[in-house]
């Protein structure tokens, strides 16, 4: 059963992400992209984890996703800019498929499939008591970090005045 | 208390809050103020680093949990990467006058400051990463600072899509490393790394590969460095400054924790991959240097070719101890030549509007100070006897042949040798040939008590090199210390 769920949340992220990005209308590209997004929570479940999982969906599908399709509904544009899908993306495709591949091949290489979970999902708890206690320098780093992207994210948004 | 836990308020306080200045001050004051509250922040954070081992030992306890390591080895890298930040800062009261976003910019850049020499002491791949992502975050902003440039914007959005591309394969290469040892912490990963059985090893290769073209990335690597040269181009010619002597540098002291301590078990493996790096890295460099037109790119490609010459110390890391010692004095070398070069050409382009080699013709009489210390410089990335550029080549080149590498000691003798050609022709033309107009240009003085301070270190440390090389190998020593 597992196995089964596996092979259709893959199929269902590596679709709805393929059309995210190769979407002519590009709402349909933002939905697919909250799709792809909420397949992912999934997998997450599937690793029994069930934290993490519940994140992604309050933050990317709740939030990130959605404020995607809001952006793109308020900007909207007739003409979106088109890149010619050429040689150079042929190859690409082609490369991308050969790095999945050799990935792929080495994973098959190992006894990986033969490892068997252990214990049980960390608890709320237990997961916060770790961030705080031995990440708190990270945490705050990442606080920093977040600060420091809204700053540029707003520099090169805004519209400079003439004083 | 930790140097780096005293760094994120000192720094990061001071960056979260700067750009209230933009709303407080009008007109000139707004950038006045903030240039001059970076420069002292970044001075204060320089005082913390270098307090600390004056006044009490470094506590070399490695706690198994911790995520920094206060030892000499992030001292060092954070005292670089710092008085980088500190050069930029001070050349930007000119070089950003007058121009919109002023108390951003600098607020940014004490941000990335802040990540580097976090990035110095880390030693736990979480912390790395965290801090990896606020070193250059900032920068793909500071690059495409022009935001009316075509160029800078070009510049930001290659920078930023093969950085946020390198970034992923780095958590790709982490997360590998954290299923195949249970942990994060680099020493908790050297204790279980002996024991990843056979089957895993082909999982091991691949992570490590994957942190080789996510680091190699940042360190200018050849088939990693397409983004360098545009990005140089077109960024604030001081943020190339900052790219180049700063956050490569700071990417050099992640691949000596990971690579040098984390990893020894996979030796035989990266130590082929290192050495072919290094050749083509610093033979493409310095050949694709020579046909260049604009000094950025010039001074972007020859930057790629030093991080080879670095590189070759990384290499024979394990053989021989000079390796190690060679890397950090050169890292402090190469940090002081290039951001000379940088800001000296970043001086030029302001005042003359131009960055083509041409302009540089006749330079010489016209901005003496400028050309002067940009000779300096040039000489000293070359390579060329009393600077301090020699010193670092000569352990480099040497670690090389300890460690049973002769024909990586030759091939950097003779790239070396090759590179003087094109810092030559720029001196050259600074002072013999003639340029279409003789008239004096005005060299602000921020700028140039920048240059001239940087320059006496390259030449100090030229004709005295002992005291750099000691703390190096000092610093070399503290990396497994107490482990």
């Amino acid at each position: 059963m597992p196995e089964l769920a596996f092979v259709a949340l893959t199929v269902l992220a590596v679709t709805t992400a393929i059309f995210a990005l190769e979407s002519k209308e590009v709402v349909y590209g933002a939905i697919s992209l909250a799709i792809m997004l909420l397949s992912m929570a999934g997998f997450f479940i599937l690793l029994d984890a069930p934290f993490v999982a519940m994140f992604q969906v309050i933050v990317y599908v709740g939030a990130v996703a959605v404020l995607i399709i809001f952006t793109v509904m308020l900007v909207r544009e007739e003409k979106w800019l088109k890149v010619e899908s050429g040689m150079l993306q042929r190859i690409g495709v082609i490369g991308g498929l050969a790095v999945g591949v050799a990935f792929g091949l080495l994973m098959l290489n190992t006894t990986l499939g033969s490892v068997i979970a252990s214990g049980e999902a960390a608890s709320y708890a237990q997961i916060g008591i770790v961030m705080i206690n031995d990440y708190g320098a990270a945490l705050e780093v990442l606080a920093l970090l977040l600060a420091a992207s809204l700053i540029g994210a707003l520099m090169l948004a805004r519209v400079d005045g003439e004083e | 208390m930790d140097t780096p836990l005293i760094l994120i308020p000192l720094l990061g306080g001071v960056a979260v809050f700067m750009p209230l200045l933009e709303v407080i001050f009008k007109g000139e004051m707004r950038g006045k103020f903030s240039s001059h509250l970076a420069v002292a922040a970044l001075l204060v954070a320089l005082a913390v680093v270098i307090y600390q081992p004056l006044t009490s030992p470094l506590e070399l306890t490695a706690s198994s949990s911790g995520l920094f390591r206060n030892d000499l080895m992030g001292l060092f890298f954070s005292l670089v990467v710092l008085l980088v930040a500190l050069l930029v800062a001070t050349s930007s009261l000119d070089y950003m006058k007058g121009r919109p976003n002023e108390p951003i910019y600098y607020s940014l850049l004490l941000f990335t400051a802040l990540g580097m020499s976090l990035l110095a002491f880390s030693v736990d791949l979480i912390m790395i990463l965290v801090a990896w992502e606020l070193m250059s975050i900032p920068t793909y902003v500071l690059t495409g600072f022009w935001k009316h440039d075509a160029k800078s914007n070009e510049a930001a959005l290659k920078y930023f899509i093969l950085g946020a591309l390198s970034s992923g394969t780095i958590l790709y290469g982490i997360s590998l490393i954290y299923g195949l040892t249970g942990s994060t912490n680099i020493f908790q990963i050297l204790r279980a790394s002996t024991g990843i059985p056979d089957s895993f090893q082909s999982l091991a290769i691949l992570a490590m590969l994957l942190l080789v073209a996510g680091l190699g990335f940042k360190m200018s690597l050849v088939p990693f460095h397409m983004w360098i040269p545009d990005a140089y181009e077109g960024a604030p010619t001081t943020i190339s400054a900052l790219l180049s002597a700063g956050t490569k540098k700071a990417a050099f002291v992640v691949a000596i924790r990971i690579f040098v301590i984390a990893l020894p078990v996979l030796h035989l493996d990266w130590q082929l991959t290192f050495a072919i790096l290094a050749l083509i890295t610093m033979t493409l460099g310095n050949i694709a240097a020579l046909t260049q037109k604009t000094i950025t790119r010039l001074l972007a490609y020859s930057s790629i070719a030093q991080a080879g010459y670095i590189l070759i110390g990384l290499t024979v890391a394990l053989q021989t101890e000079l390796g190690l010692i060679g890397v950090l004095f050169h890292v402090f070398t190469h940090a002081v030549m290039q951001t000379t070069a940088f800001l000296a050409a970043a001086l030029i382009a302001k005042k003359t509007g131009h960055t083509d080699l041409d302009s540089y013709n006749g330079i010489g009489a016209r901005m003496p100070v400028t050309a002067f210390t940009m000779t300096v410089a040039l000489l000293a990335l070359a390579g060329v006897p009393p600077l301090n550029g020699f010193w670092s080549k000569l352990v480099l080149f040497t670690s090389a042949i300890g460690g049973d590498l002769t024909w990586l000691a030759v091939a950097g003798v003779l790239n070396s040798a090759f590179s003087l050609g094109y810092y030559a022709w720029i001196v050259k033309r600074m002072y013999l040939d003639e340029g279409t107009s003789t008239t004096h240009i005005y060299e602000p003085k921020p700028f140039t008590i920048v240059l001239m301070a940087a320059t006496i270190v390259i030449v100090a440390t030229g004709i005295y090199p002992a005291p750099i090389y000691e703390f190096a190998r000092l610093a070399v020593s503290s990396l497994i210390g107490a482990a």
